[in-house]
């Protein structure tokens, strides 16, 4: 037994940890300080058999202290972001799904607004996460239900050494920005509490020349005679984001914990001005406002064979969008006020029991009580508000059991149900297998099949106007297979995956104009989406404190409108969803020497259509292919009385003029200057 | 060490050799339809997708360009282009979402001049050679424009509404409906530049047309199920526009939802769509059982009929993120072409001869 958990260690080791024990930051699991590490290794690779899974280490999470998750996902994985700029609105689309087919949790907790069914993972952090994880197609059934792209989890949780510590880093950047986070942490035996916070404050005014504009040059009889493309500034750019979130925990027992995490959130951003916009911020204004709070308090509870999880927590979200504009007068009054409310409170009980060491059974509920107040006052009379007011209680129940007959081989059957506002989806179905084909070089083949469905949101079914509440469940029957690597010697690593998968989803949610003149949602679409995702990371010691170290992801996707033809002139069937990139690619390389870091980051995206009948010949309607180039370079300082470091960063080095979205100007080359500070306490 | 120094470099050399975005400036091209009867088609395009382009069909030829704006320009016509209008050879297009106004020669679609200061515009009207008047989404006033500085030069408030779109003009009186979440029409002295009068008709006016005895016909779309403004049954109605009294009201369907009210170019009969396309005398005394075009499975986005001819060209949006189509048909309702337009295709402004 002890020789299939040594192997099998190694070969986890390896997937899923990749290179980052090259670095000096150790990644470890949560508890594994208080059970011995055999058995967690060994519960861990019963746990995912067969899953399709990235995870994210603590160099992609920790890259800057400007970045969130949307950065972090963009660079690091095959999840394609579709960013409107610098802290504006981040949505992933999952191999080729919208952006509500992606479910994310944070602590357990949907981060999925219930309202819009999305994440915004520009409002996330990405140094309040310590652990997440990419949950690939069928994959995703083990987290959540509704995940027809996948799932992203992203926790927190306890690290660090005994004692008090402190971690202090300011960043300052081009337009005015500023990058602020604190940690204080203290920790003894039991107990430990952890604080963090991030202010990000930015007028985010960059330049850029504007080529969808002409400033004329007239004569005398008021005929053009040249032109100039201006030179404008990234209107209405502006956010200040605060951040805190502060985490208590206590181990009572060898086996037993609680932890209590409580995260707000705190931003106010301007929705920057489009390109094509002649109206300056003096006659019109769109502001976005949120403030978020998330807790979620848990107990782990561990015995021989089983482990008990139970959590509760809670979410309070307010959220506003203004839109402000000239009276006429020259004075900017308030045109549109859309207001929501969102209270959810959650709760979870989670078991996993092993029998023997062929068996492993877990099962868990999930609920989350859903309380939405919206109010819009758009172009109404004063005192005249239209919106709506809505709970749902939804409940997912989860069922899994997981087998390894032999020690290359592992089978795993989940079976989900969820409910909804009283009515239920059918059940959720995921199989999967591995089988480890070489030893040698931790050759493993992985396969997973689901059938899975995402219920409507809120909004889906109750927005005025529009809402239909005769809506069905989105459907989504996805299967995968591929093959992963690992290979490494004193001096080298190399390892690898490479993933075909193929999803139908129908009864796909759609917003079109009604009848009425205004949108309404409809089970309308179908899509077929396809394609391969690879992986690789490589990394070389040479000695001499010299380090080389790449990784790299590459996806093939196609995402496929299979409805039937709204009319005869419908030419979108059989065509690319929009906004989807069939190619897409990252390549992250870091070289490390003594106490220097110098990193090359590189994104590609292959060219995007706006229109779904893919329209080629046009000037406006498509976006060309993405590259995008950043490099930084570190230097580590010890003192007597702090470890420092120094970090310089070039975004855009090439100082692209380009659009990610469609009239969207984005930022030419800027930098950054990152100071760390780690002060040294006597213990 | 240099071995792998020269790796990095070769890999920088690489990214940095295929590093090169496709954006910048874009090529002019030179048109000239000085010609024959033409028909701009406007394009909203999608909401904050700033992809809203023009379409010039010329109708003799039955050839069609596309996106002519950015083409003869270089530059994108912006986001949610509304309403276009001609005023002495030169023609006005109204975007909304951009602010702006574009002043465009109606033969080589260049731009004349760049007309902003707008919150939100939606229609513009020509009072005279020396006036105009622009109506707004959100801002409560109506702009008052001198088409020959291109400058605002003042403004109407419309103090208790915010929604103005369209206007007709019977004399010195401007009529403008307050579409969204309201229910009247207001009555602008052109003179004095200020709101006389107002009548009040059902809820949700959308459009409206002026008839060859100067009867203003309003067509309201009743608003919706939850509307805080209220929800009722849309009427036809006809106004003497000298006593400002109602004369005439025709009732849908309570869940009908007529809108783009047009009148032919013998301003004595009405079309609108309302699912299908229909077609009614103003002498009629009562609402038409037979549509001209039947509806086809596809929501109608814009209707013209032409001032020339009559013929009624019809925009399909298709699915709303796809370059929709024209269909032109003859008086007699027999289909004669079909045109490419771009995206949201909505509103329409023939160039006659």
């Amino acid at each position: 037994m002890k020789k299939v958990v040594a192997v099998i260690s190694v070969l986890i080791s390896f997937v899923n940890t990749g290179f980052s024990q090259i670095n000096s930051e150790q990644n470890n699991p949560v508890w594994r300080m208080d059970i011995d590490s055999a058995t967690v290794t060994a519960q861990h690779i019963m746990k995912d058999i067969g899953v399709q899974q990235t995870r994210l280490d603590t160099v992609a999470l920790r890259e800057n202290i400007s970045t969130s998750m949307a950065d972090v996902l963009s660079q690091n994985t095959v999840i394609f972001i579709k960013s409107y700029g610098r802290a504006t609105l981040s949505t992933a689309s999952f191999r080729g799904t919208a952006p509500s087919h992606t479910q994310v949790l944070w602590n357990g907790m949907k981060l999925n607004s219930p309202m819009l069914g999305m994440v915004d993972f520009s409002l996330i952090p990405s140094y309040f996460i310590d652990d997440a994880s990419i949950y690939h197609g069928a994959s995703s059934v083990s987290i959540t239900g509704g995940g027809l792209g996948g799932a992203i989890t992203v926790n927190t949780k306890p690290g660090g050494n005994e004692g008090f510590s402190v971690q202090y880093i300011q960043g300052i950047g081009s337009f005015d920005t500023y990058d602020s986070f604190l940690k204080l942490n203290y920790k003894n035996k039991n107990f430990q509490s952890s604080t963090r916070i991030v202010y990000n404050d930015s007028d985010n005014d960059f330049k850029y020349k504007n080529y969808n504009k002409k400033e004329y040059v007239k004569d005398e009889n008021d005929n053009i005679t040249g032109f100039e493309y201006p030179v404008e500034l990234n209107k209405n750019g502006d956010y200040r984001d605060f951040h805190a979130l502060q985490e208590f925990y206590f181990t009572a027992s060898k086996n037993s914990h609680f932890g209590l995490s409580t995260w707000y959130m705190k931003s106010k951003r301007g929705m920057p001005t489009l390109n094509v916009d002649y109206r300056n911020e003096s006659n019109s204004r769109s502001r976005q406002n949120e403030q978020t709070l998330r807790t979620v308090l848990y107990w782990d509870r561990f015995f021989a064979n089983i482990k008990l999880m139970t959590k509760a927590g809670y979410t309070y979200t307010d959220l506003s969008y203004i839109y402000s504009g000239d009276d006429g007068t020259g004075r900017l009054l308030e045109m549109i006020h859309s207001q929501s409310y969102v209270n959810t409170v959650f709760s979870k009980f989670d078991i996993e029991y092993y029998l023997g060491t062929k068996w492993m059974f877990s099962a868990n509920v999930t609920a989350h009580q859903n309380s939405v107040s919206t109010k819009d006052n758009a172009t109404l009379n004063p005192g005249s508000v239209t919106g709506y007011i809505k709970s749902r209680f939804e409940l997912s129940s989860f069922a899994s059991a997981k087998y390894r007959p032999v020690e290359r081989l592992g089978f795993a059957v989940n079976l989900r149900e969820e409910f909804y506002g009283g009515r239920n989806t059918p059940v959720i179905p995921a199989a999967f297998v591995n089988y480890v084909i070489s030893k040698k070089g931790n050759v493993t083949a992985k396969a997973s099949v689901a059938r899975n469905y995402r219920y409507p949101t809120l909004n889906d079914l109750y927005f005025i106007p529009g809402g239909n509440d005769s809506l069905n469940s989105e459907t989504g029957y996805t299967y995968d297979g591929g093959v992963e690597f690992a290979v490494s010697n004193k001096k080298a690593s190399l390892n690898g995956e490479i993933t075909a998968f193929n999803s139908n989803i129908k009864n796909w949610i759609v917003w079109l104009p009604n009848f009425k003149g205004f949108w309404s949602p409809s089970n309308v679409k179908k899509v077929n989406s396809y394609g391969i995702e690879v992986k690789l990371k490589t990394g070389i010691d040479t000695g001499k404190s010299r380090k080389f170290m790449i990784d790299g992801n590459f996806a093939w996707t196609r995402s496929i409108n299979k409805d039937n033809p709204a009319n005869w002139a419908d030419e979108s069937i059989g065509k690319q969803l929009v906004y989807i990139p069939e190619f897409s690619a990252a390549v992250n390389a870091k070289f490390l020497w003594k106490t220097w870091e110098f990193a090359y980051k590189w994104i590609y995206y292959s060219e995007r259509f706006t229109t779904s009948n893919n329209e080629k010949n046009t000037k406006i309607g498509k976006l060309g292919a993405y590259f995008m180039n950043d490099v930084s370079l570190e230097k580590h300082v010890n003192f007597s009385w702090a470890n420092m470091s120094l970090k310089l960063l070039i975004n855009n080095i090439f100082d692209e003029e380009y659009e990610s979205v469609l009239s969207h100007p984005m930022a030419g080359r800027n930098f950054g200057f990152i100071v760390e500070i780690i002060p040294k306490f006597k213990r | 060490m240099k071995k792998i120094s020269n790796y990095i470099s070769f890999i920088m050399m690489s990214i940095a050799v295929i590093s090169c975005m496709d954006y910048g400036a874009k090529d002019e091209s030179d048109f000239n339809y000085s010609g024959g009867d033409g028909l701009f088609i406007v394009n909203e395009g999608n909401f904050m997708y700033g992809n809203a382009s023009l379409s010039y069909y010329d109708i003799n030829n039955k050839n069609v360009e596309a996106e002519v704006f950015v083409r003869a320009n270089g530059i994108k016509l912006g986001d949610v282009a509304q309403s276009m209008t001609i005023h002495n050879g030169t023609s006005y297009i109204v975007v909304n979402n951009s602010g702006v106004i574009f002043t465009v020669d109606i033969n080589t679609f260049k731009i004349i001049d760049i007309i902003t200061g707008f919150t939100s515009p939606r229609y513009i009207h020509f009072v005279n050679d020396n006036k105009a008047y622009v109506t707004d989404l959100y801002s409560s006033t109506i702009y008052i424009l001198n088409p020959k500085t291109k400058k605002i030069s003042g403004s109407i408030p419309v103090v208790g509404h915010k929604t103005t779109e369209r206007m007709v003009q019977s004399g010195k009186y401007i009529f403008t409906n307050c579409w969204s979440f309201d229910n009247q029409i207001l009555v602008i002295d052109s003179e004095a530049d200020k709101i006389v009068d107002s009548i009040t008709v059902g809820i949700q006016p959308n459009s409206i047309v002026i008839d060859k005895n100067n009867k203003l016909w309003v067509l309201t779309d009743g608003g919706y199920q939850g509307n805080p403004y209220g929800h009722e049954i849309p009427s036809l109605f006809c106004i003497n526009t000298s006593n400002l009294q109602i004369e005439k009201k025709f009732d849908f369907a309570l869940n009908d939802s007529p809108s783009k009210l047009c009148i032919n170019n013998s301003l004595d009969t009405l079309y609108f769509i309302n699912q299908s396309i229909w077609k009614m005398g103003i002498n009629a005394t009562a609402l038409p059982d037979i549509p001209v075009i039947p509806y086809k499975g596809t929501i109608y986005y814009g209707l013209a009929i032409s001032p020339e001819t009559s013929e009624i060209y019809l925009a399909d949006a298709i699915d709303y993120v796809q370059n929709g189509k024209i269909y032109r048909y003859t008086a007699q309702s027999i289909c004669i072409d079909t045109i490419n337009a771009g995206v949201c295709p909505s509103y329409f402004c023939f160039k006659l001869k």
